[in-house]
């Protein structure tokens, strides 16, 4: 390839005005052009995107004198083994991780049952769909507000709906315990989350071609085989965007927990966790290397889901 | 060849990248930039002011008509006035010309440099006249702050509950605390007790009080914790709390509760006591406008180990950061604020006390301040939380302490184990 070009942009005799030639020209014209379109993008990209990364990768190596008065010193990756070594980042991380699960796991169930419902075509069909995406319109932190009158102790939903079914006698705290607190606060944040997922996948189920559900009825396939063996198995790329956008969602979770139970212990997630580090206590060394440990897991996942989608492709 | 263009531009991007990146970050001086006074004309400049209360709008309006500057206050709350001082600081950008300077960030925001020293930029009259609650936003000669708001913690209590229950007098020490409350229990005053528990500034405050009111201390001189022994005031206090809780004096959700809403709480009636309340709460909760219990809301001496107990004082400041747009407007607003007149409108319309020496003793003796004998009898127990200033990590120390002692009045750690780690971040952060 390389000797090719050479050998074109060598002038012999004649050579420049042949019709190889031209188009040659004109490619390399194009190309030029197309990269001085692309580069405003590019540069900005990197002074708003690349630079920040890497400003807030240097911090990261770094020691957080300078919040009190001193010289940042090299510490190599130091902080990082700090944070993992902290057990209030190691249990920020495992909450991470069961909220990402249940979440994951509730959104794509929820997801597939509401788009398999509104899949069909019935009467207040648009109703239904506008009043679905209420939620997801709503801003997490009013959804939290709106959430945290339901589990307030006193005097909220479900504290009364339980009183006054006997189930309960006295008032109970859902956020003081964990095993609670983790899945309500999982909850609120699935509540908002869902209608996305649901669309993404109505939008998948409506492009599935019919005649395949045709042929297989005609061949005896009963609705629950037709879903196991053709729906899912064709679904699969809108079930892996679905699962890329709840994962990385869940990793990101912090309003909802942010409103219904502040930063206590308990229910912190990583992003919180980085929050605190980083805003609360002015450690900006550790915050850092903690945003960054968040990247690469979330890069991590970002990564399986794109190889998944690869392959549901093929 | 395209590759190779491709490459080039991606280095020269790369570069470019890696030589701001090199070249930015440095930790620099902050250059004081206040004009000689007189000399400076400062009307028709805008200042922003950036705050943790309201601030009458109208006293306001009188600054800009005496001085030609256009004032515009954030209000935020405490904790996040605190963060947006961290990332603007940090960062040295601007983010006001006027910000609070509460004593906790003292230590480390003068360790910092963030801030201008005042005590030769403000009027010595004034300067003198502060400097007993400037002590607190003073670190190495240099006063950080003018302070506004001459907080301190008292309790409170609900007069008409009182008498209901056949309560004649507040308790003035814990052993008497418990019949009190049970007395108030049988009254129908479900949960007698106001304290704030939330993993927040305000939820670990009772905790100092209640260290302090049972006659200990946080730390040694050499910030040595002196927490950690179940004999010691600080286990005795966050047991204290937790009892409590169990005990059915608090309401089980304070768990999640800041000091906002349990004030709210206590002035709607749904409480009898506010152990570690201020005496701007006090006008508040006696504003029919604000509070459904007014005039009943009375003060209180801190209760104690053997009589009142001691409290400490959580004076707030006034301060100008390097970064300020509009220093000498700033220092005419500061100056404006601390006169006399306008001192006496906050009190009475925000419930800030004032810091002014000669400004307090005028209004005690005229009989302005709510709850005269008692919040005059408070200030002779009232010390500073840190005798020796507050420590440059502090918020560190604090934010810890949010997370565990929440944690320990949940029951998710014991007392003892909270107590233990939160002594162990507190040597760590001393020896680093």
């Amino acid at each position: 390839m390389g000797l090719d070009i050479h050998k074109r942009e060598t002038p012999t005799g004649g050579a420049s005005s042949s019709p190889c030639s031209r188009v040659d020209v004109a490619a390399r014209e194009a190309s030029r052009v197309g990269m001085l379109m692309v580069a405003p993008a590019v540069i900005i990209t990197a002074v708003l995107v690349i630079y920040p990364l890497i400003k807030g990768f240097r911090r990261s190596l770094e020691s957080g004198d300078a919040a009190i008065g001193g010289q940042p010193r090299f510490v190599g990756l130091g902080n990082y083994a700090e944070v993992l070594s902290s057990a209030t980042a190691r249990d920020a991380i495992g909450h991470t991780l069961i909220y990402v699960a249940l979440a994951v796991t509730l959104e794509l169930t929820l997801g597939l049952i509401i788009a398999v419902a509104l899949h069909r075509f019935f009467r207040g069909r648009g109703i239904v769909l506008a009043i679905l995406i209420l939620p997801w319109a709503l801003p997490s932190v009013v959804s939290g507000v709106l959430w945290r009158r339901v589990f307030d102790p006193e005097g909220g939903l479900l504290n009364s709906m339980l009183a006054q079914l006997h189930v309960v006698s006295h008032p109970h705290v859902w956020m003081a315990s964990r095993g609670w607190a983790l899945v309500f606060i999982t909850l609120v944040h699935v509540w908002g989350v869902v209608p996305l997922i649901s669309l993404i996948l109505v939008a998948g189920l409506q492009s599935l071609p019919e005649e395949v559900f045709s042929a297989s009825a005609v061949d005896g396939a009963t609705p629950l085989r037709q879903f196991r063996h053709i729906t899912l198995p064709l679904l699969r790329p809108s079930i892996v965007v679905a699962l890329s956008i709840g994962t990385v969602g869940a990793l990101k979770i912090f309003d909802e927990i942010y409103v219904l139970n502040g930063t206590a212990l308990n229910t912190r997630s990583i992003l919180m966790e980085v929050y605190n580090t980083t805003f609360v206590n002015a450690d900006f060394a550790h915050g850092t290397a903690l945003a960054f440990l968040l990247t690469a897991l979330t890069a991590l996942f970002a990564a399986v889901c794109a190889v998944a989608f690869g392959r549901s492709r093929t | 060849m395209k590759r190779a263009r491709c490459g080039v531009l991606s280095m020269v991007v790369c570069a470019a990248v890696l030589v701001i990146a090199a070249c930015d970050g440095g930790y620099g001086e902050g250059r004081s930039g206040f004009a000689p006074r007189g000399k400076v004309l400062i009307e028709g400049q805008e200042i922003n002011v950036l705050l943790p209360y309201k601030v009458p709008g109208r006293l306001l309006d009188e600054f800009t008509r005496e001085t030609g500057v256009k004032v515009n206050v954030n209000v935020t709350s405490w904790d996040a006035v605190h963060s947006k001082l961290i990332v603007a600081n940090t960062a040295k950008t601007y983010v006001a010309d006027v910000t609070e300077l509460d004593w906790s960030f003292t230590g480390q925001f003068a360790a910092a440099g963030w801030y201008e020293p005042l005590e030769k930029v403000l009027d010595p009259v004034l300067i003198t006249d502060l400097s007993q609650a400037d002590a607190a936003l003073t670190v190495g000669g240099h006063t950080y702050g003018a302070c506004y708001s001459n907080d301190y913690r008292l309790s409170l209590y609900n007069g008409r509950m009182f008498r209901a229950a056949g309560v004649s007098e507040f308790p003035k020490t814990f052993a008497e605390l418990g019949p009190v409350v049970a007395k108030l229990k049988a009254s129908g005053v479900r949960y007698p007790l106001g304290i704030p528990m939330a993993a927040t500034e305000g939820g670990v405050t009772p905790w100092y009080l209640l260290t302090l009111a049972m006659g200990g201390e946080l730390f040694d001189k050499d910030y040595k914790p002196l927490f950690t022994d179940p004999g010691s005031a600080g286990y005795r206090a966050l047991q204290f709390e937790v009892d409590a809780l169990k005990n059915g004096w608090v309401s089980p959700g304070s768990v999640t509760l800041d000091n906002g809403p349990v004030f709210d709480q206590f002035a709607a009636g749904s409480s009898a006591i506010l152990f570690a309340s201020s005496p701007g709460n006090l006008s508040t909760a006696n504003d029919p406008k604000e509070s459904s219990i007014a005039p009943e809301a009375q003060p209180a001496l801190v209760p104690g180990v053997r009589g009142p107990g001691t409290t400490f004082g959580l004076p707030e400041g006034l301060a100008i950061p390097v970064t300020a747009k509009h220093k000498d407007a700033a220092r005419a607003f500061i100056e404006w604020w601390m006169q006399p007149a306008t001192l006496r409108v906050l009190y009475k319309e925000a419930g800030m006390l004032p810091c002014r020496s000669s400004v307090l003793t005028s209004m005690a003796h005229s009989g302005e301040i709510e709850g005269g004998t008692v919040v005059g009898d408070e200030l002779a127990h009232v010390v500073p939380l840190f005798g020796q200033g507050a420590p440059k990590w502090y918020g560190q120390f604090s934010s810890t302490a949010q997370g565990l002692l929440n944690a320990a009045v949940k029951g998710d750690v014991s007392v003892g184990a909270a107590l233990t780690q939160l002594a162990a971040k507190a040597t760590e952060l001393a020896g680093s």
